[in-house]
């Protein structure tokens, strides 16, 4: 909300400098973020009166003005607006004065007469907004010539821009915020606005009435005014709607604007002329009513939404925006004054639905005091009336306003609880200051009475937050809390994705972040077939775009993404990126979160080294990395032949841990690959934590007293059986004797018959409980052999 | 006699010669092979004692013998001044270029918004507060309701919501698992939830996925400067130092009375009236705190007149920026190398 520091002036005694007002403000929950002068670049301009009006002698588009701005100044300017009589009173910018777009105004010579300055339109001044007609800005009657036009037209101003927290609907207005002011600084006087009310009519001139039907509007008022002259308002009042960060439209429309700015009610202006019948309706609306709204466009209602009818058809939506029937023009000749209260929460649902943020509809949303009905029609009333837009018609109203007050209770145990001080005294005198009293003394408990403009007071600890924020948070000294029930545990999942983390890092991959949100191509490049699960994609309703626009139901898209980008922006080096996160997979109407960690390596573009040739990553050293992950969790993962419809169909591996399924380990489809135009080949993997956080700490073996024998296998198998089932093959003939195989050579070519290729695993043989003697290795061994050759097994 | 005296001298004299020539300990080995070997010249001599008289073969063994020793010596003297050199050598004519990069893979990189959630989560568990979790993908009842924020009331206008169908979304914050806690586990409790958090947002300071830490403390006798205690704690650990804090009144549906928090700038101080992080305020708001509403403690299953609680929260990105001192938050998500690896890496 934009507030004008002179406006607010009016109100309340503003007691220090202006930093120290909007700080201490800021302090309390009334968040000042910004202060600024109104066109400030604008200076040295004076009003002036326009004495007399000749035409130019040589020039018959110029006027030559004489003007007088007072104190003996008087002085010659051409203009060429057609706007000015004798009489009128002008800004005018004399030599050596600055327009708000920063020109300095000089003396001209127009064909012989010397402009001494110039007179300036409201463009010049920088308020283009507020001119009602082409030409020079005529200033109101009566203002006095000489003064410097900042001051005239309230342009010496400071305007606060406030935030104000959705629960502080009283303060969307001068008077709230003045009410504020007061309670933060004691020492600020409130110079109350007391306007008086005149009495209200039991009916209204050739009008039935009203008619309350919907107990979500419990008061509505309504003034007449007749004989009415739709006129632009005054200079002055229009200057200060523009201020507050609404645009002047007319006297009637900117004198409602000007009372809600000030008493927080908004008001609705009716043209009599536009209501189907002489009566008004509160009223639900029937599901599939329409009107035209003010701002052009058709609205369809539901039930929800509150109408305000005439002869049975819509003219406005409640606390929303008028119909425009009923709007006020220029052949206006009677005006209905709408002052009425609406429940909150049914203007916020229509509002939001509707996507109609109005300022009505902002304040009504908020909550507005019911109270304030009656002050804001005779304000804005009185304010028509007194800008000659028409006469006093009577007002009547139906409905009540409710309740002045509610009773809260604050005990000095609660106060002393929260704030570290149960001193109701201290309470009391801040609370009044808000305008919350109570009559009691007592030292332990006392009831206060909250004003009806603050329903966010229902409660004792809102009563604990008033006191506390007005007194002062930093008066409060931190201390930590006493009692610990039990010691912080990071949990088993935190500790599984540390030890992704720092071994992942460890062996040179960077860890990465991508958006939880995907774009549905993304998806469908990774080949899915329907039915898979993760083909479909749980969307967002309202995206942002289409790029982040799904659920991922896999980590692979934003890696390969972020992997493009890289390569993309020219990244030469290894590219090893890792992630943990959720994939969010769709179950009917559920949606399932799988926490996952996955992986994209691809091998440096720049292999050299002053060694030779970089080991170059490939999918082995990858499984090697992902192997590592799991050991530091104590889990040995097992990799098998398997497929995936984005992985290249002979370098596919599924993972095995704890004999399940955990997730795979591939090399891209080279068809992807060339779709993504890949310089290289890209590994990716991914796998669920879930058995990283069921794993505790690395497994450690026994101390062996005996040395190892080493003995050495070769055999040759067809091109095609996995190295995993030799071994496995090897383990499971060798005796009791054998403690580990590992394979150490593999090899195709020379010597090697076509299709087929050579394995050499060393077998490492220990007894526990003795040295193990040659000749028995020997034994243990050729058994092996012998067992080996009779499954088929070809050795060397 | 006579003919062994002779050989003796001249071997003798041989033998010096070569031995005062030999350069290495290869050549000194060849030395003492060929005069001390089992075919060496001394070895012969000493095999032809039996053909001598016997009574002048005393006299010739030990001449022999004293022969074989004093070579034998001399070889040693000899061996060990040479070891002494090759030694010398090896420091004095050998070098390695030390600055050549490391052979291997370097160290990887972490994620600026990582590693400060693992650093805050540490500093809290020291302070006994757990994590918990909650799904990323929220009902209105938790994310909204629960949380004392109603249907069409305004404070759902201050945060812009994803919505998926089924009536679902994704979280607005971390908040949610306040009230799936306190039903967990009731109280007393402490706890503090780390995660991700959606809203509709984006520009540089804005993304639409972001991290906050939570947290949440019930227990009987609560104070605001508990809480006070407990993010001061935090704020001068994170950073290192001990920073100036104070708080503001502001509003949050979930807790009563609400506040943010400011800590002094952790780069100016509040020295530098054109500082480019705090920009020229001297303070830098970090979290948003209050007392949690009974409303709330009411959802999760607890007595408010027992209990009562705090909470808080903060957003992980932010404290990221000012700790690493980075300005733009969307690349916190691009997975940009250059960024992430600018403290190592190879490239």
């Amino acid at each position: 909300m934009l507030v004008s520091l002179n406006w607010l002036r009016e109100l309340v005694d503003i007691p220090v400098d202006i930093e120290t007002f909007a700080k201490r403000l800021t302090d309390t929950g009334t968040e000042v973020e910004g202060i600024e002068e109104p066109v400030p670049l604008f200076r040295g301009a004076l009003t002036a009166k326009v004495d007399t009006i000749e035409i130019h002698p040589s020039r018959q588009d110029l006027f030559v003005l004489g003007i007088d701005a007072s104190g003996g100044r008087r002085a010659v300017c051409i203009t060429a607006a057609r706007n000015l009589r004798e009489g009128d009173i002008v800004p005018w910018g004399p030599p050596g004065s600055i327009l708000a777009n920063g020109t300095e105004i000089t003396t001209r010579d127009f064909e012989g007469v010397i402009s001494e300055g110039m007179v300036l339109s409201a463009e010049e001044i920088g308020l283009p907004e507020i001119a009602d007609e082409f030409g020079i800005l005529r200033l109101d009657p009566g203002t006095p010539p000489g003064e410097d036009v900042r001051k005239a037209l309230g342009l010496d101003d400071a305007i606060l821009e406030i935030s104000i927290t959705p629960n502080r609907g009283d303060l969307l207005s001068m008077v709230g915020i003045a009410r504020e002011v007061a309670a933060v600084f004691p020492e600020a006087a409130l110079k109350p606005l007391a306007p008086v009310i005149p009495p209200r009519a039991e009916s209204l001139e050739a009008f039935r009435g009203i008619t309350l039907d919907d107990p979500d509007c419990p008061y509505y008022a309504l003034g007449a005014i007749d004989n009415v002259q739709i006129k632009p308002s005054p200079v002055t009042a229009r200057v200060r709607l523009l201020l507050s960060g609404m645009r002047p439209i007319s006297n009637v429309v900117d004198a409602t604007n000007l009372v809600m700015l000030l008493i927080g009610q908004p008001l609705h202006a009716f043209d009599s002329a536009g209501l189907p019948d002489s009566e008004i309706t509160v009223r639900s609306a029937r599901k599939g009513e329409m009107i035209l709204t003010l701002d052009g466009k058709t609205r369809i209602f539901e039930e929800a939404d509150l109408l305000i009818t005439s002869g049975g058809k819509p003219i406005g939506l409640a606390g929303v925006m008028g119909g425009e029937e009923s709007e006020i023009s220029g052949s206006t000749s009677r005006v209905l004054l709408e002052s009425a209260n609406f429940q909150s929460i049914r203007i916020s649902r229509t509002s939001r639905k509707l996507g109609l943020p109005s300022e009505a509809a902002y304040r009504f949303a908020r909550f507005v005091d019911p109270f304030k009905v009656e002050p804001a029609l005779a304000i804005a009333m009185d304010l028509m009336v007194s800008w000659g837009a028409g006469v006093f018609g009577g007002w009547i109203a139906s409905g009540d306003p409710g309740c002045a007050t509610r009773k809260v209770t604050l005990s000095s145990g609660l106060l002393e609880k929260i704030i570290s001080t149960g001193d109701l005294d201290m309470a009391t005198t801040i609370l009044r200051r808000l305008g919350i009293t109570t009559a009691d003394t007592d030292p332990l408990k006392r009831v206060y009475e909250i004003p009806s403009a603050r329903p966010d007071i229902s409660i004792e600890e809102d009563l604990v937050e008033e006191v506390a924020r007005i007194r002062g948070y930093d008066l409060i000294k931190p201390a930590l809390p006493p009692v610990l029930h039990s010691t912080g545990d990071i949990t088993d999942r935190m500790r599984a994705e540390r030890a992704v983390r720092s071994t992942a890092m460890a062996r040179g991959y960077s860890e990465v972040i991508t958006y939880s949100f995907v774009s549905p191509a993304s998806i469908s490049a990774l080949r899915f077939p329907d039915t898979d699960i993760r083909s479909r994609p749980v969307a967002l309703s309202n995206p942002l775009s289409v790029d982040i626009s799904v659920l991922r139901t896999t980590l692979i898209p934003g890696l390969v993404q972020a992997a493009l980008k890289n390569i993309r922006s020219g990244w030469r080096g290894p590219i090893r990126m890792i992630e943990t996160g959720m994939v969010f997979i769709g179950k009917g109407e559920e949606v399932e979160e799988i926490l996952k960690m996955g992986g994209c390596v691809c091998p440096g573009m720049d292999t050299r080294s002053p060694w030779g040739e970089q080991a170059v990553d490939d999918l082995h050293s990858v499984a090697s990395d992902v192997m590592a992950i799991f050991a530091s969790r104590g889990k040995t993962l097992k990799l098998v032949p398997g497929s995936e419809p984005f992985g290249h169909s002979g370098k596919t591996a599924r993972a095995i841990v704890d004999g399940y399924d955990t997730g795979y380990l591939l090399e891209l489809k080279p068809e992807i690959e060339s779709e993504f135009e890949l310089p290289s080949a890209m590994y990716l993997f991914e796998l669920d934590m879930e058995p990283l956080i069921r794993g505790g700490n690395a497994v450690f073996g026994e101390v062996r007293k005996y040395p190892p024998v080493y003995r050495d296998i070769s055999l040759i198998a067809e091109e095609g059986v996995c190295a995993s089932d030799i071994l496995e093959l090897i383990r499971g003939l060798a005796g009791p004797f054998l403690e580990n195989v590992r394979l150490f050579d593999v090899y195709t070519g020379k010597g090697i018959p076509e299709g087929k290729r050579s394995l050499a695993f060393s077998l490492a043989y220990r007894d526990p409980e003795k040295t193990l003697r040659d000749e028995d290795v020997d034994r243990t061994h050729g058994r092996l052999r012998e067992l080996l050759m009779e499954k088929g097994i070809k050795l060397r | 006699m006579g003919i062994i005296a002779e050989d003796v001298r001249r071997i003798r004299s041989v033998f010096e010669s070569e031995l005062a020539s030999a350069g290495n300990l290869d050549e000194i080995q060849k030395i003492r092979v060929r005069f001390l070997g089992r075919k060496g010249e001394v070895t012969s001599l000493l095999k032809r004692l039996g053909a001598l008289p016997p009574e002048e073969r005393p006299e010739a063994g030990r001449v022999l013998n004293e022969l074989r020793d004093s070579m034998e010596e001399d070889i040693s003297r000899k061996e060990s001044e040479c070891e002494g050199k090759e030694v010398a050598l090896r420091e004095s004519g050998e070098w390695t270029d030390v600055t050549l990069p490391g052979r291997g893979r370097p160290w990887g990189a972490f994620h600026p918004v990582a590693q400060i959630a693992q650093e805050a989560i540490d500093i809290f568990a020291s302070m006994g507060f757990s994590v918990a979790y909650g799904p990323e993908v929220e009902d209105d009842f938790h994310n909204f309701e629960g949380l004392n924020i109603p249907p069409h009331h305004p404070a759902r206008d201050m945060q812009d919501t994803f919505y998926l169908e089924n009536s679902l979304l994704l979280r607005t914050h971390t908040s949610p698992v306040e009230v799936r806690s306190m039903k967990k586990w009731g109280a007393p409790l402490r706890i503090i939830v780390p995660g991700k958090t959606f809203r509709r947002d984006s520009d540089q300071t804005h993304s639409p996925m972001f991290h906050q830490l939570e947290g949440l403390l019930v227990d009987e006798n609560i104070s605001l400067a508990h809480l006070m205690g407990c993010l001061e704690a935090f704020a001068n650990r994170i950073f290192g130092r001990n920073l100036a804090a104070r708080y503001r009144g502001s509003y949050f549906p979930f807790t009563e009375p609400s506040l943010e928090m400011d800590v002094e700038c952790v780069v100016c101080s509040g020295k530098n009236p054109s500082c480019r992080i705090c920009k020229g305020t001297g303070w830098l708001e970090i979290s948003g705190l209050g007392m949690t509403h009974p409303n709330v403690l009411r959802a999760g299953g607890i007595d408010p007149t027992r209990y009562n609680g705090f909470a808080w929260g903060m957003g992980l990105d932010r404290i990221a920026m000012l700790k690493y001192g980075l300005n733009d938050l969307r690349v916190f998500f691009e997975g940009d190398l250059t960024f992430l690896n600018s403290t190592g890496g190879d490239r």
